[in-house]
């Protein structure tokens, strides 16, 4: 190596490089199964869920709501959280976990790049193809609700412009969550199947029981669960027209006191940056 | 006949031509000590790698070589201890060391859903400074070339040996750590791993190969460090150290029952054998030229007809049984 590549090398620093960024896309991209699974559930089920209520409602426009409606755009909207926040944590683990398990870790770590370098190269590149799917799937469903509902009938409620970015960037920042936590989690335990079982739990049954429930002595601790933050940020469109926190606020959250704008920005910032600094921590002192 | 050098006797670095860095090395090791718990797995080593040499890290398994390795490239921290690759102490400026170090620790194992050349691709990335541009020379020259285009999961052992090492050219290394680099391949593939290893230190760079293959590290490289449980027991040229193992005598005579107890009154060898056309004759380090005379006289003084004497081949592996402790544990 001449003196000048090694004063140009910039390898120590902890800023990664767009080449190692995009080597983390090909990485991810080329892995055949969660690129199926992020496909079919970004792109595939708003498109077939579309599909159907497209037909049903050919078939019978009486009885079947245009698929353009407002009540389908928010089933549309509450799948792609569900499923959308699954698949991010599954990409998250993945990414946090892939170099570990392949043995590619020790390789990366011989070349002297950062480690930290090589943890938050995972982030954008990870994103850049959670994000990039999940707006195709969006854009799907922004394009029926924008150009196959019915003549809007005296009081129905059509979702407008606003309302899609809303729904558009409060979905994106679930899967950001979904995937810097999984991505954490994943790279403190360095496996991936528990990391995205816990966080199943998390999503599925622990943070509607903590909504739905209050719990003697917990002190409201519930605030502190992501999802039910995420929840009272939910813009109104997708929780029926129901107002109650900054966002419009679910149903889930009704019980729980309103939480401030900061209060929830803190929650989530919280939830994002915790588990990053954790993955990242153990990222940098992992013996291999 | 030299004399074994311990480990605190220090080889001399090779004379390198004018305008280029003399007197250093290309790994320094100076009391290193890690543990897993109260188990030394490498203890209070030191060791020193002469800059353009083949040299080989010798040990049975489980005596602590990857783990030096492991130490020595930053995948685990060190206890205790000084370390310094190619002049720069690691662990300080471990990147500054790292640019011009190739390295494959253990198995060499890689994205195997990624084809050869995008995992090649990744580990430049990481790199950075140009070493993209190494991808298709590195390929080349460990003959991956024309499989540089398949997934992993479909290579041999050897391949992705051939690979591992393909990754570390990559860096355009000064010093190359290969941890068992022979593991897994057929005789052909060694006779390749070894005339790349050969080309490599031609070319100037330093090759540090670690291995439990005497045989392998006898005809790879010229310098070696013996290891048993953590330490390192000697240091030094194989020469050196296959001469420090003693001498054997191979004597054809006429009378060999004969011959062998002309020779033990009084005592000449530490120990004699016989055998159908004569003697195998073990003696102590540095006595061989007196010894020979000597053997000579008694016998042709006995009567006895001396056809030859000629000193046997004593092989890496004859001194490193004699060393270690697993010669004790086998019997």
């Amino acid at each position: 190596m001449t003196q000048h590549s090694l004063a140009a090398d910039r390898r120590g620093s902890w800023l990664p490089t767009l080449p190692l960024i995009g080597a983390k896309v090909l990485e991810l991209r080329k892995r055949r199964t969660p690129m199926i699974v992020l496909v079919a559930f970004t792109v595939v089920l708003p498109v077939l869920y579309y599909g159907v209520r497209l037909l049903l409602h050919l078939s019978n426009p009486s009885q079947y709501e245009a698929a353009g409606a407002t009540d389908a755009f928010a089933t549309a909207g509450t799948l792609m959280d569900e499923f959308g926040f699954i698949i991010a944590v599954t990409l998250g683990a993945t990414a946090g976990t892939s170099d570990l398990t392949d043995g590619m870790f020790r390789h990366l770590v011989i070349t002297g790049r950062s480690r930290l370098a090589l943890y938050l190269a995972r982030i954008p590149a990870g994103l850049a193809i959670l994000c990039s799917m999940a707006a195709v799937g969006f854009a799907v469903t922004c394009l029926v609700t924008a150009f196959a509902h019915n003549p809007t009938p005296a009081g129905a409620v059509v979702p407008s412009p606003g309302d899609m970015t809303d729904v558009g960037l409060w979905l994106e920042l679930d899967l950001i969550i979904g995937f810097t936590v999984g991505l954490g989690l994943g790279s403190l335990m360095g496996q991936r199947t528990v990391p995205i079982i816990l966080l199943i739990l998390l999503e599925i049954p622990i943070t509607p029981i903590l909504a739905d429930h209050k719990l003697p002595g917990f002190i409201n601790g519930e605030r502190l669960v992501v999802g039910i933050a995420m929840d009272q940020l939910k813009p109104a469109v997708l929780s029926g027209g129901t107002t109650v926190g900054p966002g419009g606020g679910g149903p889930r959250s009704l019980h729980l006191p309103l939480m401030p704008g900061w209060f929830l920005a803190a929650v989530i910032g919280g939830w994002i940056i915790g588990w990053s600094v954790l993955g990242a921590w153990k990222m940098c002192t992992r013996d291999t | 006949m030299t004399t074994i050098s311990d480990h605190s006797e220090r080889p001399e670095p090779r004379t390198r031509e004018p305008g280029s860095r003399t007197g250093d090395w290309a790994v320094e090791v100076h009391g290193l000590t890690k543990r897993f718990g109260t188990r030394a797995a490498v203890d209070n080593v030191d060791l020193l790698i002469p800059r353009g040499s083949a040299f080989g890290y010798l040990g049975p398994n489980g005596a602590g070589k990857t783990t030096l390795i492991r130490t020595l490239l930053g995948l685990t921290k060190a206890d205790s201890g000084s370390m310094s690759l190619l002049g720069v102490p690691v662990p300080a400026q471990r990147g500054k060391a790292l640019a011009q170090v190739g390295a494959i620790v253990d198995e060499p194992r890689f994205h195997s859903h990624l084809t050869g050349r995008e995992n090649l691709k990744v580990l430049a990335a990481a790199r950075g400074a140009g070493a993209g541009k190494q991808i298709g020379p590195a390929l080349d020259r460990t003959r991956m070339t024309q499989r540089a285009d398949d997934k992993v999961s479909s290579y041999s052992m050897g391949m992705r040996q051939r690979l591992g090492l393909a990754a570390c050219l990559l860096a355009d290394p000064q010093l190359l750590i290969l941890d068992e680099p022979m593991n897994g391949l057929d005789p052909a593939g060694i006779h390749e791993m070894r005339d790349m290893i050969r080309s490599l230190t031609d070319e100037g760079r330093t090759v540090m190969l670690s291995s439990h293959l005497l045989d392998e590290v006898e005809r790879t490289c010229d310098q070696v460090a013996i290891v048993d449980h953590g330490m390192v027991i000697r240091q030094g040229s194989i020469e050196e150290l296959t001469g420090g193992a003693g001498v054997v005598l191979e004597v054809n005579c006429s009378d060999p029952p004969a011959a062998a107890r002309a020779l033990q009154n009084p005592a000449i060898a530490s120990k004699i054998t016989v055998t159908e056309d004569g003697l195998t004759v073990n003696l102590a380090a540095g006595s061989a030229r007196e010894h020979t005379a000597e053997i000579n006289r008694r016998l042709v003084g006995a009567g006895i007809g001396v056809y030859s004497i000629r000193p046997a081949h004593a092989t890496l592996e004859d001194w490193f049984l004699s060393v270690t402790s697993r010669l004790g544990e086998e019997q």
